[in-house]
């Protein structure tokens, strides 16, 4: 059996998925990424392959791909394809009803339209500001002093919606700590940061393509609070994946090699 | 590929404004004149002893100082040479053709001689600020000709005595074809499947000829044309996908580099400090006076988007389908610096146009003055790549199941 590699150095979180002749997950991981992206890359390989019993290091899997951010510097990958592939591959085999996503990643924001072969057909990405991106979701967490998994689902309990004008990372905190400070119910707050956020993807959305249904993908697709608010301002459905979305770049990168390795 | 024998030499002429053929020619007597557009006709600029310099920003750090005078609206270029005069980057200039086209480029000029850059030493120096109309017709000709030797060729003759003749302009126009020809020559080697040089190189090449004396740079020119003719280029390519680049000023040759390093060859250079139109020749022809017959030709052959009016916005999409055709591009690269005003109404509309009604893919995107090191450019120019060479897969295959049938 030959085994098929796929590895996306993202921002924040590094990513590893290994594939099977038959396209099957096999095996996968995903660890905090480190300051330097091959550093990065080489643990979350090692991690994922430590998984497949007849697997001994890189240099077993018949082809590797490198994705993300990092994508240049997964060692011994025999080459790499840019996250904006990768995920809309890695979302066509793992349903492939799904045409237009929505990626928001650590450090951006991407609107994807995706082909009926799991190829890109238009694509759309935000500039540098960081403001919607995973990296601001972490920051207003800080604010509310909670963890990311806590702040995803409060604005899930809230009856109305306190806007949040600021879009920048760095004043959307101020502004957060200031109704914090005024003693505004917090579930509320948040939801007006989720609101805020779903309206920069609608943006995205819009250049995708998107029609009557979207899917999320990177780290933030698994923010409860952010999936209802996209719902309720795009006024379409969010189709869940059964994969974990933020694997969807490292999936696509392990098609695309386990493609290359099999021709 | 093999080195090109001068690439080093051009690039180090680009490090700095008053570079070193700068300060030669000056030495020699020779007056540097300032300008920024291409609707300031560059050769006019080139008057006997005069030189003309295009403004760029080497070595630019920050933009507060220049931010706080423009506000952050205005776009980086603006602001790039404001900060860099500022800090004295452009003292050894002798006169300023400034142009009125749009905003930003006002109000740095504007705030460039209010803080007196040029110093309190130089007499002579005048500023000028033409009104370039915005269509082309005869009586915007005649108004570029008002303008053009009211505000340009007057004070360069008042104050520095400059011969502003008919046959000095010839001469001038003789000279700068001579540049364009070899720019044209150079370029034509882009079109070659292989092509033999990059456009990172290209790009080096032409900048030199906008910020240096054309006549101290013109054998080296001659001597990487000839280099070209026997250069082999890697058996290998070494691109993906061939694009032509559209759009507004691009002076910064790690923009090239960082396109082309994610897979792009730049065969095409439609933009302010490009090839096209900057370094087409002029025609002259004896039964009019050859200033009318520049500044015509200036007007005509602008493709800025400031020229609003229909025909000129068809021109522009007509010559870049044309630039994919000659060039054998697989697609565009429609560029535009944040806040330029004009580019972000043309690049949205054309990157839409081009692939709905000519059926060429393009890729959209707006960018900082400098942005050499960004990572997200990277990745949407790469995306873009990917998505040309399955366009071409898929076009082989379609055509292989054709052949089947």
């Amino acid at each position: 059996m030959k085994y098929f590699g796929g590895c996306d150095v993202g921002s924040t979180y590094t990513k590893a998925v290994i594939l099977d002749e038959n396209g099957k997950i096999v095996a996968d991981t995903t660890i905090r990424s480190k300051i330097n992206s091959g550093e990065s890359a080489q643990a979350a390989m090692e991690d994922v392959i430590s998984k497949v019993s007849g697997l001994n290091g890189i240099e077993d899997l018949a082809y590797l791909i490198g994705t993300g951010y990092g994508r240049n510097k997964v060692p011994q990958a025999q080459e790499n394809i840019s996250e904006i592939s990768c995920h809309a591959m890695g979302v066509h085999v793992t349903n492939p009803n799904v045409k237009a996503i929505i990626d928001i990643g650590g450090q951006d924001v991407k609107g994807i339209s995706v082909d009926s072969d799991g190829t890109v057909k238009t694509f759309a990405m935000n500039d540098k500001c960081a403001a919607g991106t995973g990296r601001f979701f972490e920051a207003m967490a800080r604010a509310f002093e909670m963890s990311i998994d806590e702040f995803s689902n409060l604005s899930l309990s809230a009856k109305n919606v306190i806007p949040i004008t600021a879009q920048c990372t760095v004043f959307a905190e101020s502004e957060v700590i200031t109704l914090v400070g005024e003693g505004k119910p917090r579930d509320e707050i948040a939801a007006g940061i989720q609101q805020a956020v779903a309206k920069r993807c609608f943006v995205m959305a819009k250049k995708a393509g998107a029609k009557d249904s979207i899917t999320l993908t990177g780290g933030c697709a698994k923010n409860a609070g952010l999936k209802k608010a996209i719902e309720h301002v795009l006024r379409i459905k969010v189709i869940e994946l059964s994969t974990d979305p933020q694997l969807m770049g490292a999936l696509g990168a392990a098609e695309y090699a386990r493609q290359k390795g099999m021709e | 590929m093999k080195d090109l024998k001068h690439l080093y030499y051009f690039e180090n002429l680009l490090n700095d404004a008053n570079n070193e053929l700068v300060k030669q020619a000056q030495a020699e007597g020779g007056l540097a004149i300032g300008y920024t557009c291409f609707h300031m006709p560059e050769v006019l600029l080139n008057l006997g002893k005069c030189f003309s310099v295009r403004l760029r920003a080497p070595n630019m750090g920050s933009m507060e100082i220049a931010t706080y005078y423009m506000s952050s609206g205005s776009c980086e270029y603006s602001r790039a040479l404001l900060e860099r005069a500022m800090e004295g980057n452009y003292k050894f200039l002798d006169a300023m053709a400034g142009i009125d086209v749009c905003e930003a480029m006002n109000r740095c000029m504007e705030n460039m001689e209010l803080l007196n850059i040029q110093g309190e030493d130089k007499k002579k120096f005048f500023w000028s600020n033409l009104d370039i109309p915005c269509s082309d017709d005869e009586d915007c000709v005649k108004h570029v000709v008002e303008q053009v030797s009211r505000k340009v060729l007057r004070p360069l003759h008042e104050n520095y005595g400059v011969d502003i003749s008919d046959s000095e302009i010839r001469k001038a126009v003789a000279e700068h074809n001579e540049v364009c020809r070899l720019i044209t020559e150079i370029g034509n080697f882009r079109k070659l499947d292989n092509p033999t040089i990059t456009g990172y190189e290209f790009h080096i090449l032409t900048l030199a000829t906008y910020v240096c004396p054309k006549y101290l740079i013109v054998d080296k020119l001659r001597e990487t044309l000839e280099e070209l003719k026997t250069r082999e280029p890697d058996k290998k390519k070494n691109f993906r996908a061939k694009v032509v680049v559209v759009g507004s000023e691009i002076d910064d040759p790690e923009l090239i580099s960082l396109i082309e390093d994610s897979g792009a060859l730049v065969v095409a250079d439609r933009f302010c400090y490009g090839s096209f139109p900057g370094r087409q020749e002029i025609e002259l022809n004896d039964d009019e006076d050859a200033l009318t017959q520049v500044c015509r030709r200036y007007l005509r052959d602008t493709e800025c988007p400031r020229q609003c009016a229909p025909h000129k916005v068809q021109y522009r999409y007509d010559r870049a389908e044309q630039l994919v055709k000659d060039f054998h591009a697989d697609g565009i690269i429609y560029e535009q610096m944040k806040f330029c005003t004009y580019w972000s109404f043309e690049r949205t509309l054309a990157s839409h146009v081009l692939p709905e009604e000519y059926g060429i893919p393009a890729l959209s995107i707006d960018r900082p003055y400098r942005s050499g090191m960004s990572g997200q450019l990277r990745t949407r120019i790469q995306a873009f790549v990917e998505s040309l060479e399955i366009k071409k897969i898929k076009a082989k295959r379609a055509a292989k199941s054709q052949e089947v049938k």
